[in-house]
């Protein structure tokens, strides 16, 4: 390919690219516009820049535990996650259980299902259990939603370490419990950051679960950005803008620390390693 | 220390039977190579062994302790694959270290005695602190003995560990195996296809067939007097020469004998095998007594010289190994004529692949 024609192609995805990246950048930078700035028109590219925005979030009764709460929920019900989906991977891809084939299937079929088609008899027995507001029990409906997915990656993963580095293991005096973490689990590291990643994605961005079957105490950014969205009979673009952009950060920087091991998640079992 | 007993062990994948109903003991302190080809059974049998199987029926001892349902790390046996699986992030050292590391009874002192002494045995001490993917396969071959060997564990098995070495280091690792089985009490069981390697290593040779153990002898045994058609055929490169000949009143007639030789005593007429081994056949230039003509078919050159021939003597062909260089005062081309005798002494008698008597003298 010429020189020019290069240079063309990169000039081409450079627009696309900022194109779609622009009400982005123009939420990004409304955040740090006064109230007056953010609706001028047409939009002014040149301002004056304030943290105002920010400090009145920060102060803003109850953010910093809708913060946390996202935060907390979102890690532990990835942490539960991820350790039982391991185990069930490795039980799977090694014992091969009458019918795994079917659960699988089973497995890949429940995370099909829109979540609205579930959220009626989820509330009502999370009603019945008088679970209704609980950061445990918000947790551990994250986690089972994030199960499924979880097993499907890891299993690929399990599947392309040789039964072989089980066997020597095992001949070699080790218990099942050094294979399974001495052994197998450091070969399938990037798996389970991948898994860890998409699933704090999701979790992350959830808001009809939370704004559902939680409540005030266990609100999440989500839930805080569409019940705050509206003040003084009009859309608090400033609030709106402010609360994108804290909320935006910490997917964008994880994604950015382990884009690597993203690849590798997306592209699992298309190649086998062998030894 | 004890011996490996199985008693009525069959083992089946679905359909197919891996192994069949088979009772068998190794005794302690001895190398036993089960040797067999492809798929005869012998790798499942081992597994059994180590516990990374369980048979289907049948019930498997290690001395007067019943281990068939315990799990591989409760029966005290170090196992050798094809492929050495190590810690590359580790050195040789720490490799054969990890094991003794996690059994809690031995004290730091006695690992790293043993650690030295397998390292020594094995020639590995040039290489202690070097990192497995440094090394190249025969040399991860024998860093995974050393591991193995230096659990001290009464059982060790070798699943076909000189498969993907390459030829040289082959014979040193087969004389290494040698080494370790001299030196350590272990009971050994060897499973191999290479019947060369299998006659230096063993005491005793367990030839394996469909999912059955054939004969078990010692290796010089197992040659000479091979029980059946198959171990006759399996062992020797090449194996036996099988002639189907007619008795008839208590006498052989076939195109090798000048003039019929005795049956064995107890055979009925009809129909024999008579099994050859090609080195036992004797070729000369001119015709003397016992000796029949044959018709040069080929000629090639084996291992150390030798000359393999292939004879044709009225209507059946027969190979024939020449130890020395050529024969002296023969035509060596093909559609020359030679002669052939074979010592009535040297023939084994089989029925139905069966082997039936001795010679008769």
């Amino acid at each position: 390919m010429s020189n020019l024609r290069q240079t063309l192609y990169h000039a081409l995805l450079w627009l696309i690219s900022l194109l779609f990246f622009s009400p982005v950048a123009w939420l990004m930078l409304s955040s740090f516009k006064g109230r007056n700035d953010i609706l001028a028109v047409p939009a002014k590219l040149v301002f004056t820049p304030t943290l105002d925005n920010y400090v009145q979030l920060f102060e803003r009764n109850g953010f910093l535990q809708q913060l946390l709460n996202s935060f907390i929920m979102s890690v532990a019900a990835v942490i539960v996650a991820v350790v039982v989906s391991f185990l069930a991977a490795f039980c799977f891809s090694r014992f091969k259980p009458k019918g795994t084939d079917f659960l699988m299937f089973l497995l890949l079929s429940v995370r099909m299902l829109p979540g609205t088609a579930v959220i009626l008899p989820v509330y009502l027995m999370y009603v019945a259990f008088g679970w209704k507001d609980s950061h445990a029990a918000l947790t551990l409906f994250y986690a089972m939603f994030s199960i499924p997915f979880s097993v499907w990656i890891l299993k690929g993963f399990i599947d392309g370490v040789s039964l072989r580095f089980d066997e020597t293991g095992l001949v070699n005096g080790a218990s099942w419990w050094h294979v399974i973490f001495r052994v197998v689990l450091p070969q399938v590291r990037p798996g389970l950051i991948a898994a860890f990643i998409f699933n704090m994605i999701f979790v992350w961005n959830e808001f009809l679960f939370d704004y559902i079957i939680g409540g005030r105490k266990t609100a999440n950014v989500p839930v805080a950005l569409a019940t705050g969205a509206y003040a003084d009979g009009g859309v608090d673009w400033a609030f709106v803008s402010t609360l994108s952009t804290v909320y935006l950060l910490p997917p964008i920087i994880a994604i950015y620390v382990f884009q690597r091991y993203l690849l590798v998640g997306m592209t699992f079992g298309t190649v086998r390693g062998e030894v | 220390m004890p011996d490996i007993r199985l008693d009525a062990i069959t083992r089946r994948f679905g359909q197919q039977v891996a192994v069949d109903n088979l009772s068998m003991t190794f005794d302690e302190w001895t190398v036993t190579c089960l040797l067999g080809p492809s798929g005869c059974g012998k790798t499942t049998l081992m597994r059994m062994i180590a516990g990374l199987e369980t048979p289907t029926s049948g019930r498997i001892f290690f001395g007067e302790r019943e281990v068939t349902h315990l799990p591989p790390r409760k029966r005290n046996i170090g196992m050798v694959f094809q492929y050495p699986v190590m810690y590359p992030t580790l050195t040789v050292r720490e490799n054969i270290a990890l094991p003794l590391d996690n059994n809690a009874g031995l004290d730091a002192k006695t690992c790293q005695a043993r650690i030295d002494e397998v390292l020594n045995i094995l020639q590995l001490g040039a290489v202690a602190n070097r990192y497995i993917d440094q090394l190249d396969a025969g040399t991860r071959q024998k860093v995974a003995v050393a591991r193995a060997v230096a659990r001290q564990t009464d059982i060790i098995l070798f699943d076909e560990p000189t498969t993907n070495v390459e030829v040289n280091a082959k014979l040193q690792l087969v004389r290494a195996f040698k080494e370790v089985a001299q030196r350590m009490r272990q009971t050994i069981i060897y499973v191999t296809h290479d019947q060369t390697e299998a006659m230096t290593l063993a005491d005793q040779i367990a030839l394996m067939r469909s999912g059955a153990i054939v004969q078990c002898d010692k290796p010089r045994a197992l040659y000479n007097h091979p029980t059946t058609e198959f171990g006759g055929w399996f062992l020797g490169s090449p194996g036996m020469n099988f002639i189907t000949a007619a008795v008839k009143g208590g006498r052989i007639e076939a195109p090798l004998f000048p003039a019929p030789i005795a049956a064995p005593s107890g055979i009925a007429e009809g129909e024999i095998t008579l099994g050859l081994r090609p080195e036992a056949l004797r070729l000369q230039a001119a015709p003397g007594a016992g000796t029949v003509p044959a018709v040069i078919e080929d000629i090639s050159i084996t291992i150390g010289g030798r000359y393999l021939f292939r004879l044709g003597i009225g209507g059946i062909s027969v190979k024939v190994k020449h130890a020395g260089g050529a024969v002296s005062g023969l035509e060596m081309r093909r559609g020359a004529t030679a002669h052939l005798e074979c010592p009535p002494a040297q023939i084994a008698f089989f029925l139905k692949g069966q082997r039936v008597a001795a010679a008769a003298g």
